[in-house]
């Protein structure tokens, strides 16, 4: 003590005798100097030495030893944070709905915003149309995802451009609205004609500004066109019931569905809410039925991989198909159908699907593709209303945009206009008319020649070029807006964020042009509240008539969706007298388009994340190529990666093939949207054009096409799977035994028919030990001593396959991307991939003249979080640890990257950042040295507006250290703060016990999942869903023959083929041989066509 | 018993080298040749440390700091760019960097086997050759060591690998073979210096007291520690030799034996062996005596020590390689029966892969150098043939590389689950790297080479008829040097100073 207080009496030390004197001067000094010092303290000597050492020595390690002292930190401006939102609070994240429309059809939206940007996108779980859970969990699509990536875009375009210079020159809106006053109102004045191109919108407001830009100017022509829409379904339904009317799905009720090239779970419009229908039905297989899917397509789809009976045919033959099922179920005025083809099991598959029909009337439906022809979907019609469809199964409903032309006859009519001069001046309000139009109508040539003409959009893309303005378009997140879904359901979008770019909505730009009263200055003066100026008022006069306005309009807002404004259904009778024949293609190839996994029609062509999300069935990245049968490509003598030359039409493309096992012989598949010139730097010279080949005649196939081999040099594809097509003889084996051949279960992925597990429910397992070791040198580790113990369950019955999962996580845990040079290094960095297995009969493969129609198997790989996890031991640097709660953690700061973890991870779920993925951009293979302190390469190189992007509760990792799935353990983590909040709110100071129940948490990859594939809880609540699941006798543990029990179990697929038909599900000895459906390949006398596989 | 001989040893030439090979028991075959006497040993020795650089040495040395360059901007790309400058992948995590990291601690254990092991057994032969196998074993362990070091993905952090105190009281995890390596092979470096540097104290003595630099004496001096050759000093000088020879002899089987573990302990199928340990060990000693032959060869002819590492010294060493490379064959094909023996799938799967996969090619490599090209040394004609035998020894130095490349590249890339199969292709950047990892060796070899005594002069004296004088029984080349039984201890060692150095 004495040592302690001796300063105060001992002797005073100073330094000059103003400091002694406590001159005000030397205070201010010694305040600025010391700021949190109090300074009559250290003046008045009352700092004791120990302090002063502790003092000194503390700021010698500062500024000494680490340097920070002499580094100059870089100048940031603060804005204070004034002026709050309501309800605001700092830190804690909003919800807010909106929707995405793609292609005239809206996705309801939950986004999650954080400090003001939005950082994620899941479903509206309120919205009719995206599946939920306990009104917790709304699902959504891949594209819905990835397009907050798009939102933070550094290259969208940022301004408007005045092209009508010899040069480009930014302009503003201001300019631009003046000078487009003058255009429109000489054009008014002369007589002169206006046309506007606009993308397909179901938005009541653009309807409403459409119909007042047209008052405006009634000399206005308004033309429609998206490259990829349901024209010829629309056309369909005139034939069969003399007006446009929209089929509503009701898969939940079908026990068997027939799809006549319809990829109903992954292309259609409402894919979300029919894959949650089709699951449900699945997921009955432990009740023991189960619906039966059929299908006759001409390409792979993501709803073939999952048919049950699945039957790859020429597009041309699908008119016949379903002229026989109609015949067959006595459809009146048929004709035709009688022709099926033996030999490729066409009769077969219309029987048995006929007899699927028949036997469960009123609980089956057929359904058709957007490439097929209206008649089919005319014939479909007829087919549901005989079999007691409508009603049931399908609800026939107004189509919202019903009296337009097609978009086909839209655009061509637009041209022709254009060509004869008629056109002074063109609106062109989102789309991409020069890059996706129709190739002979030469689009681009014909704007060209256009006096005035203004462009909409995201990018300053390949239309923008062409046209005189360009005009900066903003993001759905940034705009206000109102958008209809599949079902009729009219819902709200609310910008989440002002522009980032300045950009505009159409509904703005309309109300711009056409000097609208209410709008135009709003759309002048704020930046996003001209928008909600028009939607406010269409609402007001369609929507919210009487009561409250602001009251139900902002209950609307909140829930995303108007209530009950799905549209009613209709009663149409079927007024089709003949179903006129399509004449017969001419001999040669068949060319299908496709929309793109990853590019849509060509819009997501920047978007990294989803050029990087591998195809749900070619697994390719980064391109899109021809598919080829394996049959069609050995004639060509072509392989993978070698460049062919189709021609067809007249026309010419050469394009690097990609061979497939399933793909109908005689078919080639072109996805779209790739060989984009003005995309941007990721979506540039990507893959290739296949719009080139894509003209009026044949928007979805062109038949009578010449496929050739070129010399040109090969094409490098990429993907995150090899195809392994039987390498050699250890291959074979191995791949027999893990995945299983055809219709038998394997080690990895099991399976087994509905029929024989309904006798065994050990059936997908029969081959395997019972689950995992009992003898233990511990307790079982699950019994943590913490009361959460987290666990998930993957159904593989009810996986398509279709990427939502994987974008999801990608969004959520800042996953990078890596690049396409990168992946063939086999770099990629998804957390979540999905592992996709094809079942063929191997035997037949290897002679070339069978083609396999392979089963598909789609298991979702992620870390399954072992509890005997073999990459924790081996970690020198105890970087992966196991926690309480039983998840296997990273400990990203720890990490140093001898990356044995990974090489001791029997799934190979972990992920190296080989390089500093976030910093580097894609396009680029290797980085250049980069020469700064490692440590700091993120902050310096990443750009400011992608990092916007960056979920805020995840690290950025750096180079050099592992990574993998958590379990969403940011989400686990505010889970539980929430919870222990509570408690606390309710008294119980210990948190009343952390056992968070079913619904507090849903991982990211779970949310998304629009069939509940994915179960993620709490192994110790016995009311958890994911324990059920658990128990469930199909569960397993991959690779559970390591010891390693993982705290993921799978649940074993389960096929339903049909009746008479089933294929042996567990090997040769228990069942009888193949029977008709699929013959064996000795026994199909040298047919060279495929047999419809049976799943 | 001893056995005397009265005839005049004639020894019959072979290709230019006198034939010491000879096995008749009743021949003692000297081991140092040509009649020499101490101060032809000490002459021969110094003289290549003490003469004016050669043009070969200079050529040889530019080959090698180019190479060494190499390394450096490869390590400089590494280093600021990151570890995707290689070629490796998700499922190959490990290529290149552990595949050389294994092949140079491999290499090493020629050297302590050499020094430490054959020292113990008195195999007297070892002498002319201990020298430089263990300065091959300290410059290969420095390349080893230079691999586990950068091929973390921050190297920056490597150090977090030893247990240091710090301030966040984390410790490595002791349950990784990757932390045991650091001990196993941190302990090995330090005793192979230390034994090296020992050993080499009289030389450096014998090259201070020559030197007529004074660069050269005070730099011999140093490190020569005061070296007078006083009969205290030799009896430190034994004592200590032996006990570190002694220290060095359970890490011959440890180092390689723990290195074996980052794999055995694996539970990667191809990894998870429990043969991986004396496996690993006999072919660190293959492989390190491969690479002792294919220095030694060259070395004997450039410095003219052909009477000093003879004939017989190959043919041992040949002999020690054809026995380890037996025990090499013997692992590589008990694997095989061992995967078919478990029944189990995924065992089986890897080893018909390794066999017929895609890395076919680099199993039948391994399989032509390691198995079928030592099998020619059966013949003793062939052991006499230097070409032959620098062309084994070439072949089981690239055998033993590839042994590590199928080990660990052919059971990453096939793993359980065939979603992730991938195929492993090097980048440049891997190849100039282990260019580059040859250039460091050899730059290190070659300044040794030039600079320090490459053959261990003490000890040789000990083992020629001069220094085994019986003064009762005056059969001075009677040959008893090769006796094994023979022991240079005090009582023999005499007393004259022939040169240089105090003892002799």
């Amino acid at each position: 003590m004495s040592q302690i207080e001796h300063h105060q009496t001992g002797v005073t030390y100073w330094r000059s005798l103003e400091q002694a004197e406590q001159a005000p001067e030397v205070r201010s000094l010694i305040e600025q100097e010391f700021p949190s010092y109090d300074p009559s303290g250290m003046l008045n000597g009352k700092s004791s030495r120990r302090k002063l050492l502790k003092v000194m020595g503390a700021s010698m390690a500062l500024a000494g030893l680490t340097l920070t002292g002499c580094r100059r930190w870089p100048k940031e401006k603060l804005a204070p944070y004034t002026t709050s939102t309501e309800n605001h609070v700092p830190g804690e994240r909003e919800y807010y709905a909106t929707a995405l429309e793609l292609g005239g059809v809206a996705q309801g939206l939950l986004v999650t915003s954080f400090g003001g940007r939005p950082i994620k996108v899941e479903g509206n779980p309120s919205h009719p149309m995206a599946w939920s859970v306990k009104g917790k969990q709304g699902s959504s699509d891949a594209f819905a995802q990835a397009s907050l990536l798009n939102m933070y875009d550094p290259e969208r375009s940022r301004e408007v451009v005045d092209r009508t210079g010899a040069e480009p020159k930014e302009s503003d809106w201001t300019k631009f609205t003046a000078i487009a006053g003058d255009i429109f109102g000489k054009v008014k004045g002369t007589g002169g004609r206006i046309a506007v191109l606009s993308e397909a919108t179901s938005s009541p407001s653009a309807m409403d500004m459409k119909k007042r830009f047209l008052a405006a100017f009634p000399q206005a022509k308004w033309h429609e066109y998206e490259a990829l829409s349901r024209d010829n379904e629309l056309e369909g339904s005139r034939m069969a019931f003399g007006k446009s009317l929209r089929t509503r799905l009701n898969l939940e009720k079908a026990k068997v569905v027939i799809s006549l090239d319809e990829d109903v779970l992954f292309s259609h419009p409402a894919r979300t809410r029919y894959a949650a229908d089709w699951a449900e039905m699945r997921r009955k297989g432990d009740k023991g039925e189960m619906n039966r899917v059929y299908i006759a397509e001409s390409t792979f789809s993501v709803t073939g991989t999952v048919a049950d009976v699945r039957l790859p045919v020429n597009p041309a033959r699908l008119e016949n198909i379903a002229r026989a099922i109609a015949l067959q179920v006595e459809v009146a005025n048929v004709s035709g159908g009688e022709d099926l083809d033996k030999n490729n099991g066409e009769d077969r598959f219309v029987h048995s699907a006929v007899a699927d029909l028949l036997k469960s009337k009123g609980a089956s439906v057929v359904i058709v593709g957007q490439s097929a022809s209206p008649v089919v979907h005319a014939l479909a019609h007829a087919i549901n209303a005989k079999i007691g469809a409508i009603g049931t199964t399908v609800t026939l409903i107004e189509d919202p945009a019903g009296d337009r032309p097609t978009h086909l006859a839209a655009i061509t009519e637009l041209t022709k206009a254009i060509n004869e001069k008629k056109v002074d001046a063109l609106l062109i309000l989102g789309g991409n008319p020069v890059y996706d139009a129709p190739a002979d109508l030469d689009f681009g040539k014909a704007l060209a020649s256009v006096p005035a003409s203004i462009h909409l959009s995201h990018y300053n893309d390949e239309t923008s070029r062409a046209c005189k303005w360009h005009l900066p378009r903003a993001h759905y997140l940034e705009a206000w807006g109102d958008a209809k879904a599949w079902d009729g359901s009219v819902g709200l979008c609310q910008p989440l964020i002002e522009p980032l770019f300045g950009g505009k909505t159409p509904i703005e730009v309309l109300a711009l042009v056409s000097g609208d009263a209410v709008a135009a200055g709003a759309v002048m003066a704020g930046a996003v509240m001209g928008g909600e100026q028009i939607v406010r008022r269409t609402w007001k006069e369609q929507y919210i008539k009487g009561g409250d306005f602001e009251k139900e309009y902002r209950k609307t807002m909140e829930a995303g969706v108007l209530e009950n404004s799905a549209s009613p259904a209709v009663t149409a009778a079927n007024t089709a007298t003949s179903y006129p024949a399509t004449p017969a293609p001419a001999a040669g190839f068949f060319v299908r388009f496709t929309l793109d996994s990853h590019a849509y029609d060509g819009r997501f062509a920047n978007n990294a994340w989803l050029q990087e999300t591998h195809d749900p069935i070619t697994k390719l990245v980064w391109d899109n190529a021809a598919i080829l049968s394996k049959k069609d490509a050995d004639t060509l003598g072509v392989k993978q990666g070698d460049i062919i030359r189709i021609d067809g039409n007249g026309r010419g493309l050469e394009i690097a093939a990609f061979v497939q096992p399933g793909q109908p012989v005689g078919v080639v598949t072109l996805p779209l949207g790739y060989g984009r010139t003005e995309a941007g730097s990721i979506g540039n010279k990507l893959g290739f054009n296949t719009y080139h080949l894509r003209t009026t005649a044949g928007m979805y196939s062109i038949s009578g096409a010449k496929v050739s081999k070129t010399s040109n040099p090969n094409y490098t594809l990429a993907t995150t799977m090899e195809h392994h097509i039987l390498d050699d003889f250890a291959m074979k084996n191995a791949l027999d035994k893990r995945i299983g051949a055809k219709g038998e279960t394997g080690m990895i992925v099991r399976e087994s028919t509905l029929e024989q597990y309904n006798k065994d429910p050990r059936a997908p397992h029969k081959k395997q030990h019972g689950g995992g070791h009992s003898l233990q040198l511990f307790n079982h580790p699950s019994k943590f001593n913490t009361p959460n113990a987290w666990g998930m369950t993957v159904d593989l019955n009810t996986c398509i396959g279709c990427n939502a999962c994987v974008v999801a996580c990608q969004a959520e845990n800042n996953v990078p991307v890596v690049g396409k040079e990168q992946v063939l290094y086999h770099r990629e960095m998804g957390w979540l991939r999905i592992d996709r297995y094809f079942k063929a009969d191997t035997a037949t493969y290897e002679k070339a003249g069978d083609d396999p129609n392979p089963q598909v198997v789609h298991q979702p790989m992620m870390c399954v979080h072992c509890e005997n996890a073999p990459c924790e031991q081996v970690c020198p640097v105890a970087a992966t640890m196991h926690d309480t709660e039983g998840l296997n953690t990273m400990i990203y700061n720890r990490c140093i990257g001898t990356r044995y973890c990974s090489n001791n991870c029997p799934y190979k779920v972990r992920r190296f950042n080989y390089f500093d993925w976030q910093s580097k951009a894609p396009t680029t293979g290797w980085p250049d040295p980069y020469v700064n302190f490692p440590d700091k390469q993120q902050l310096d190189q990443i750009d400011k507006i992608k990092a916007m992007v960056f979920n805020p509760d995840v690290s950025v990792r750096m180079r050099g250290v592992m990574e993998k799935c958590t379990y969403c353990t940011q989400r686990l983590a505010a889970a539980k703060i929430t919870h222990r909040n509570e408690a606390f709110k309710e008294g119980k100071p210990q948190g009343g016990g952390e056992l968070l129940t079913d619904g507090s948490v849903i991982t990211a990859c779970q949310q998304a999942c629009p069939t509940q594939a994915i179960t993620f809880g709490n192994l110790n609540d016995p009311n958890a869903q994911v324990v059920r699941l658990q128990k469930n006798p199909r569960a397993y543990d991959v690779l559970g023959e390591l010891n390693t029990m993982p705290r993921t179990k799978f649940l074993a697929k389960l096929r339903n083929p049909a009746e008479g038909a089933s294929a042996p599900a567990r090997g040769h000895a228990s069942s009888p041989a193949p029977s008709t459906m699929s013959p064996s390949p000795s026994s199909s006398n040298g047919s060279t066509v495929p047999t419809p596989s049976v799943g | 018993m001893s056995i005397t001989h009265h005839e005049p040893l004639v020894l019959p030439y072979h290709n230019g080298d006198l034939d010491n090979t000879s096995d008749d028991p009743r021949q003692r075959m000297p081991l140092i040749l040509g009649g020499k006497s101490f101060n032809d040993i000490t002459e021969a020795v110094s003289s290549i440390a003490e003469r004016p650089t050669t043009q070969g040495w200079k050529i040889a040395f530019a080959i090698s700091l180019s190479l060494l360059g190499l390394l450096g901007f490869t390590l400089y790309k590494l280093i600021f760019t990151g570890v995707g400058v290689w070629g490796n992948n998700q499922p190959a995590s490990w290529a290149f960097d552990i595949i050389n990291f294994v092949f140079w601690v491999g290499i090493g254990h020629a050297g302590t086997l050499i020094s430490a092991i054959l020292f113990l057994f008195r195999q007297n032969w070892r002498t002319s050759i201990n020298r430089f196998a263990e300065a091959m074993t300290i410059f290969a362990v420095i390349c080893a060591a230079m691999f586990p070091g950068v091929h973390v993905g921050r190297p920056w952090l490597a150090y977090w690998l030893f247990p240091l105190p710090n301030q966040m009281q984390m410790w490595p995890q002791f349950r990784s073979p990757l932390l045991w390596d650091v001990f196993a092979v941190g302990t090995y470096a330090t005793v192979s210096l230390l034994f090296w540097y020992v050993g080499m104290i009289p030389d450096l003595a014998t090259l201070r007291d020559r030197s007529k630099t004074k660069v050269g004496q005070m730099a011999y001096g140093i490190f020569s520690l005061g070296w007078t050759g006083s009969c205290r000093h030799w009896h430190r000088y034994e004592r200590a030799y032996l006990l570190l020879s002694a220290l060095a002899t359970p890490l011959v089987l440890s180092v390689h034996s723990v290195v074996s573990f980052d794999f055995a302990t694996a539970q990667l199928p191809g990894w998870h062996t429990t043969i991986f340990p004396p496996y690993f060990v006999a072919g660190a000693v293959f492989g390190g005596f491969a690479m002792v032959l294919a220095l030694a060869i060259p070395a004997r002819q450039f410095f003219g020590l052909r009477d000093v590492i003879t004939l017989r010294h190959i043919e041992n060493m040949c002999k020690v390689m054809l026995a380890t490379g037996l025990i090499v064959g013997y692992g590589y094909s008990c694997e095989f029966f061992t995967a078919w023996y478990s029944g189990q799938h995924y065992e089986r799967f890897v080893f018909l892969n390794r066999a017929l996969g895609p890395y076919q090619w680099a199993f039948g490599i391994m399989m032509f150098c390691n198995v079928l090209s030592p099998q020619i040394l059966w013949s003793k004609k062939m052991r006499k043939n230097l070409w032959v035998v620098m062309f084994v020894a070439l072949s089981v130095t690239v055998g033993m590389w590839f042994e590590r490349f199928v080990i660990i590249v052919t059971s990453l890339t096939r793993d359980f689950l065939p979603s992730s199969w991938w195929v492993y292709k090097p980048t440049y950047i891997d190849i100039c790297m282990l260019a580059g990892s040859f250039g460091l060796f050899f730059t290190l070899f070659l300044l040794f080479c030039r600079y320090l005594p490459v053959v261990a002069m003490a000890e040789v004296k000990s083992i020629m008829p001069q220094a085994h004088i019986h003064p009762e029984r005056h059969d001075e080349l009677s040959g008893d040097e090769g006796r094994s039984d023979y022991r240079p201890d005090e009582r023999h060692r005499p007393k004259g100073n022939g040169d240089g150095h105090a003892r002799h």
